[in-house]
Parts: structure tokens; sequence; C-alpha cells
């Protein structure tokens, strides 16, 4: 019954773009997620926390995230999302507007 | 979020909670109370397997609209629908408190500030009341915000905002009702049992909740503000919705008294009156109310626009 918590660390080899200020995203609603992403230094690596009721797609979590910080080439960044059933595509969108929010 | 000018013009009804809240006071001067970044999520929520949410859906903070101090509450109906839980219930009760400390310490520091530079409360409601994920504590939140009204009243003057998705109902109908002030958008909905619990409880040719105009027009603003539920009916956005507070912020503290719709024997008494012209009336509809307050054409009146519609309707005298 409890809520599914991940968390894991995603090294990027070139990564180079750190957030100058942390940023609140999105509104848990239905299919819908909030993230936090602060400054964090550890190392050059991006932690990821996820809060979700979903179970069993947590290899799939890891891929989305995975493919996001690579693709942004994100470092020494605390990633934090309450998630309510999400899909991948609403996912990477979430954390993409809330970069830009923080490049904003 | 998108730049407080921008936020502006937007519809008030597709805004979120936050960005009702941050556009509601001055560029610049809102500062959050327990915010996402506190990460005060629901405990019961977590216990259930529910998903959670950093501000429990209320954000809650102060700012200003010229002069005055706006102390802000704004329930997000995304979130489970905007049903208020014990973390969500203890930041409403929280900024409550804040404003009459506040308005206690200027009275005794400053004894001849300015009403508008005394505090008020400015709640927008989202919601369908009690979340029952987390009934008890959720209750004792109702009970808690209507208290510390008590203790405002005459003093900090609470205005209700109505102009969301979800709109208001359940035990945060009691609540809205409870304040000084009505605001609302004809999108806004106020009531007590909502349509779906009806139609439910009634039966569908008591209520059909799929009527979306039968709905509105039972509930909406525009029929609120012609029964009086309603003091003030604004245009959906956000700076219609401000413009209204900034007026209110104006307004000599001594006044909000005689903009309450219940809360004394005389209102009470002019309630039953009510409640004795509707056995009288023994309307069909909502519009019948409409043409015998004086509006022979509520069909048309229905549809104009908000300003002409609040120049030309006649509001239901008792």
């Amino acid at each position: 019954m409890a809520l599914n918590t991940l968390e894991f660390e995603v090294k990027t080899p070139d990564a180079a773009v750190a957030v100058a200020k942390p940023v609140h995203f999105g509104v848990v609603g239905s299919g819908d997620l909030e993230v936090l992403m602060s400054p964090l230094a550890s190392g050059g690596a991006v932690k990821v926390k996820v809060v979700t009721p979903v179970t069993g797609f947590d290899a799939l979590w890891q891929r989305v995230l995975e493919a996001f910080v690579g693709s942004a080439k994100l470092r020494d960044v605390s990633i934090e999302i309450n998630d309510n059933n999400a899909t991948p595509a609403v996912v990477t969108l979430r954390l993409r507007q809330a970069l830009a929010e923080a490049a904003a | 979020m998108s730049k407080w000018s921008t936020l502006l013009s937007r519809s008030f009804l597709e805004s979120n909670a936050r960005e009702r809240a941050v556009g509601l006071v001055d560029e610049g001067t809102f500062t959050e109370f327990a915010g996402p970044f506190d990460r005060r999520t629901s405990p019961h929520l977590e216990v259930l397997g529910e998903a959670v949410e950093f501000d429990d859906g209320i954000v809650t903070g102060v700012g200003r609209i010229g002069k005055t101090p706006v102390f802000v509450i704004s329930q997000e109906g995304r979130f489970i629908g905007g049903a208020v839980g014990e973390v969500g219930g203890a930041k409403m009760v929280g900024t409550i408190k804040a404003a009459i400390d506040f308005a206690d310490r200027i009275a005794k520091d400053f004894p001849n500030a300015a009403d508008e530079e005394k505090p008020i409360v400015a709640i927008s409601f989202e919601t369908g009341g009690v979340r029952l994920h987390e009934a008890n504590a959720g209750l004792l939140a109702h009970a808690e915000v209507m208290d510390q009204f008590q203790r405002a009243r005459g003093k900090v003057p609470v205005i209700s905002l109505i102009g969301s998705k979800v709109g208001c109902f359940g035990g945060m109908g009691f609540v809205a009702a409870a304040t000084d002030v009505v605001v609302m958008s004809e999108f806004g909905r106020l009531g007590l049992t909502g349509p779906e619990v009806i139609e439910q409880e009634m039966g569908k040719d008591e209520f059909d909740s799929a009527d979306r105009a039968l709905v509105y027009r039972t509930t909406g603003g525009r029929h609120k503000y012609v029964m009086g539920d309603c003091n003030f009916l604004v245009e959906d956005t956000v700076a219609g919705f401000r413009a209204q507070l900034s007026e209110l912020a104006k307004l000599p503290r001594s006044e909000f008294e005689a903009l309450r719709r219940i809360g004394s024997e005389k209102l009470v008494e002019k309630q039953l009156e009510g409640v004795a012209l509707a056995a009288e009336l023994q309307p069909k509809d909502a519009r019948d109310v409409w043409v015998h307050a004086g509006n022979p054409d509520p069909v048309s009146l229905a549809m104009a626009p908000v300003p002409q519609f609040r120049e030309t309707v006649k509001r239901l005298a008792l």
C-alpha cells in the first residue's frame, strides 16, 4: 500500500549543465507530476528521488531519467518528483519545463 | 511560471493555484509560507499509497496590493480535487492566524495606521471540502478555519474568491459562506452538496449532473449574484479578481460587516424569508427566481457579457 519511493543516481560522462537556482514545476494532478530541481554538489552526479503510487515500472523510471539527464547534459542537480501516474512522455515534458524554468 | 504581467490577462479558471496567488498581489511581493521546498506532504496519503504533493494542494503566503498586506490562501483543484486534509488545513489556519497577529501588532505599534495599511485575507477556493482519506483531520481543519474567521471578524476582512474549475462545495461551501465577502466569476460555482452528490442521492430526475447548463445556472456565479450569495461578480481573469480585491483593500474596515450574508440574527431572519419565498414560489428552475427578482428575460440576460449583465440584472430583494 505504501508509496513506492525510488532513489538513484545518474552520471553522464560529458555533463556540463548545472542549474543556478532551485525551481518547482508542475501540479500532482491525475496523470501528472511535480518536480523540484535544485543545485546539489554531488561530484557531477544527478540525484533522483521519485515518489509514486505506481509499482512495477522502476526500470522504466530509471531509463526515462537517464535519457533526460543525458540529453540535457545535467550535473550536480537533485531532482525530486511527486508522481501521480504520469506517462513517460509527460515525465520528460515536465522535466524539460522545470529545466527551462531554472534557466529563465 | 509565466511573467507576472502575462499572468494578469490569463483566465483565473485555467490558472493553477500558485499562479492565482502570485497574480492577485503586486509584482514580486508574494512570499510563500510552507511552500514546495518545505516538503510538507500529507503523512496520511503516504500510508494509503496515494500520490502526495509538496505543498499538500494549498498555496499560502503573503503579498501586497498597494499599501495593503494581503494574506493569500489558494487551493489547487487538480490535486485530489482540492480536498482539504490535515497539512493543507493547518496551512490555511496558520495563514489566517498570521494575518490576525499582524493586525494586532499594527494596532499596538501603529495605532494611527490607515485602514488600507491593515491586513486582509483572500481565499481562492477550489475544493469539494474534506479530504476523505484523512476525514477527521480534514473536518477538524474546517472547524479551525471557521474559528479563525470568528477571531478575524471586525478586525481582518476575509474575502472569498471563487472562479476555479472545481468550484467550492462540501464543507468548504460553509466556510466560504462564513467569510465577509464573496467574489465570483461566472465560471465559479458555490454550493454545499455538489451536483453529482445530489444526483446520487435524489436521482437524475431531480438533478442531472451531466447537464452542464443546469449545473451552472443553479450553482454558477451569475445565479449566486442574483441570489445575493455572492457580493461581486467579476470577469474570468486574474486581473478581474485582483481589481476587485484591490477595491476591497481600500474599503474602510467598518464597512465589511454590512457585506456579510450570514452571521447575525437579522441575517438569519432574511435567510428565513428566502425559505418562505421558495415555499411560496415553488420554483422549478433557477430562472424562475430570476423572473421573480424582476428579470423578465432571464435567458438573454444569462447570455449577456458580464459587465452588461451587472448593469442590467435585478437582484433578489428579501
